[in-house]
Parts: C-alpha cells; structure tokens; sequence
C-alpha cells in the first residue's frame, strides 16, 4: 500500500516524533508506515485519518 | 556520528560483559570444583551486570524510538526473573545436596527453577496484551515465531540423533535457551529489515 503520510506530516510541519504523539504510537510504528514498510491496522488507519481530517482512501492508496 | 550507533554500542559492550563474566565465572567454579555457596557468590558480580545491560538496552531502544510502556515493564520483568532463576537454581542445588533430599522435599526442590521461567511465559504473555503499539507487537511476535520455528526444528532433529544414540541426552529445560537464542536471532533479522 501507498501512503501520503511524510507529505502530510511535513505540511503541518510535524516532525515523526510530533505525529507518534498525536497518534500515540512510536516513533518507529510512524517510520514504519511512511516508508510502507508496515501496512497500519484499519483502527490505526482511522486514527490517522481522523488526525488529518481526511478519508482514509485519501491517505492510503493500492499499490506498492 | 549517528546518535543511534552511540546510543548502541554500550549494549553491546554490556551485553558481552554479561556472557564473558557469567560463562567465565561459571568454567572457572567448574575448574577448581567450587562448592555451590561460593560458585554462586563469584557469579553475583557478573549477574548484576544484568541491570546496566538492560538500562543500556532501553537507552537503545528509546533513541530509535522504539521504548513503549509495554517493554519497559517486560525488561524490569525480565530482570526479576533472570535473578529469581539463579536465586531458585542455587537454593535448589545446594539444598538437595545440603539435606540430601528425597521425596517431597526432592520434588520441591527440583521444581523451584522453572517457577522463574514459567513467569517469563507469563510476562512474555502479559507484553503482547498490554502493547498498544502494534507495529512493535507485531516485531515481537515475529521474532517469538521465529524462535518457536528453530526450537521446533533443533528439538526435532536432536531427539531423532537421540534416539539413534548419535548424541548425548539434553535435558528439556534446554527449550528455553534454544528459544532465546531464536528470539534474540529474529529481533536480529527485524532490525536487519528495517535498514
């Protein structure tokens, strides 16, 4: 899966450790996931989505 | 420098300082036959070093930010119990030479051991109910099947050379070693992965 999650991140100028905060998460569970390294759980997916105010589908996309 | 690499090392030197001072102890009571009072004693020291090796380790584990709730409990958890385990071994050795137990007492005795490795069952247990963080649950339980895989397989093949009497008999508490080394291997592997 894709994700938009470093872009995202860095236009509210977060930095991996702000977000791992925000998500409640570590700071390598946010690492993990942006570099796709680590598809989130759909409850970890919504959290994230709510975080940004976004649909999911926004966020995360098919692919590789 | 790479502030992980720094913040790295001293578990490695702590971490060897352990297994040289533990084995090293060890060989040299067997090599002058130490009684058990005071083989147990010249492995205290390197026993304690245990406590600087596992800060070490989560100074480590902070610094990749990796350090949940979770794993500090299971690392002072881990600590209770590898000083339990030496603690039982020595009172269950001693003992039954010292009273020369039979019967109950004998069984009481040769069960105190394992009470420590059963509460490390426990706390491995209890880590994956209380991680909330399930990238890092996830990391565990790969490396916990990892480890069950090499048991599986070490144990496999050692009973069937057993049975033929191509090697000696291994008693079965050997499951744990094998399996921390399996762990200890997949943690490994999980931070090979990530780079």
């Amino acid at each position: 899966m894709k994700n938009r999650l470093k872009v995202l991140r860095a236009e509210r100028g977060w930095s991996q450790q702000d977000l791992a905060e925000r998500l409640e998460v570590s700071r390598q569970s946010v690492n993990a996931i942006e570099t796709g390294r680590y598809d989130p759980s759909l409850p970890l997916a919504f959290r994230i989505a709510d975080l940004f105010g976004m649909a999911i589908e926004d966020i995360f996309q098919r692919g590789e | 420098m790479d502030s992980t690499l720094v913040s790295r090392r001293p578990v490695w030197l702590w971490g060897a300082a352990f297994f040289i001072g533990m084995f090293g102890t060890g060989f040299l009571a067997r090599w002058f036959d130490l009684p058990s009072i005071p083989s147990a004693l010249v492995m205290i020291p390197p026993m304690l070093l245990l406590i600087p090796f596992v800060r070490a380790t989560e100074r480590a584990q902070a610094a990749c930010g990796a350090l949940s709730p979770a794993t500090q409990r299971y690392n002072r958890r881990g600590l209770a119990w590898s000083f339990a385990y030496v603690l039982l071994l020595f009172v269950a050795v001693a003992g039954s030479r010292a009273l020369d137990a039979h019967g109950p007492l004998l069984w009481l005795l040769a069960v105190l051991p394992a009470l420590p490795i059963l509460y490390l069952v426990w706390a491995m247990a209890r880590y994956l109910i209380e991680e909330q963080d399930e990238y890092l649950r996830m990391k565990v339980v790969n490396a916990a099947l990892s480890a069950t895989g090499l048991l599986l397989a070490v144990a496999t093949v050692w009973g069937f050379l057993e049975t033929f009497e191509l090697v000696p008999h291994v008693p079965s508490w050997a499951a744990v070693p094998v399996w921390a080394i399996g762990l200890a291997l997949g943690t490994f592997v999980n931070r090979w992965s990530e780079k």
